[in-house]
């Protein structure tokens, strides 16, 4: 019988990733399946998902985060001669990418929300894992989700509205 | 229903709100676990990162327990 490949290791793996792009003080916001575990939703999430800025300071901070980490891009075939510098992040925009982290998408722009500057007012600073990081709202979360148009995101806006419902009785409550 | 915000909807280049009344939403609100979501609530962000994680490990742990046996039959 033929034999099966082991199941790839698949994490969305913010506990070190959010560490690592602090620590190079890179300028991003949380938004994807890692904002809605950070209001509480119940749901699994495979890739860590930011917004970052397009400032010059912040590419080359971006760049030097994950040099070490083999990003690559994710799904394409293996051998292209992809390098993560700040000459590749300034000539695009977003980033789905494999590392040795796990995977990540660093997005210079987003539907529905714009660019990291636009974002900047619908997030929040939360703790998780020993650093204060930027979370987009749970009210923009939906937003962004809604503007996506993915019918796969339909279970998911149900719950982040089910979450914004349970969330306003216990303030309305409090 | 009544909690939703069932305005006219906003200008074409503004998002409509995040509570907006959607039937197909709410279709698919039925079946949400609200008791996960209240005891989600209960915790700080880091708990719900760890909690997210001891999960995820849970079922990486399932996935290599199911390819095992795939592969000893």
């Amino acid at each position: 019988m033929e034999k099966r490949e082991r199941p790839i290791k698949v994490e969305a793996n913010f506990r070190e990733i959010l560490p690592l792009l602090t620590r190079h003080k890179v300028r991003f916001i949380v938004i994807g399946g890692g904002a809605g575990i950070a209001y509480g939703l119940a749901r699994t999430t495979y890739d860590v998902d930011v917004v970052y800025a397009r400032d010059a300071e912040n590419i080359r901070n971006l760049a030097a985060a994950f040099q070490a980490r083999d990003p690559y891009l994710r799904g394409a075939p293996p051998g292209l001669p992809f390098r993560w510098d700040e000459a590749t992040i300034r000539a695009g925009l977003n980033f789905t990418l494999t590392t040795t982290l796990g995977d990540v998408d660093f997005l210079g722009e987003v539907s529905g929300g714009g660019n990291y500057e636009q974002l900047l007012p619908f997030s929040k600073e939360l703790d998780a894992y020993g650093v204060r990081c930027r979370f987009v709202t749970l009210e923009k979360l939906i937003q962004l989700k809604r503007a996506a148009g993915r019918p796969k995101d339909l279970e998911v806006i149900a719950e982040l509205q089910a979450l914004l419902e349970e969330r306003r009785k216990l303030e309305s409550n409090a | 229903m009544s909690e939703h915000n069932q305005n006219e909807l906003p200008p074409l280049d503004e998002p409509v709100p995040a509570d907006w009344y959607d039937p197909v939403i709410e279709a698919y609100k039925k079946d949400v676990d609200r008791t996960l979501l209240r005891e989600n609530l209960k915790l700080t962000v880091d708990e719900r990162f760890r909690k997210f994680e001891s999960f995820m490990k849970a079922v990486q742990e399932l996935r290599g327990i199911a390819w095992k046996n795939g592969n000893a039959q």
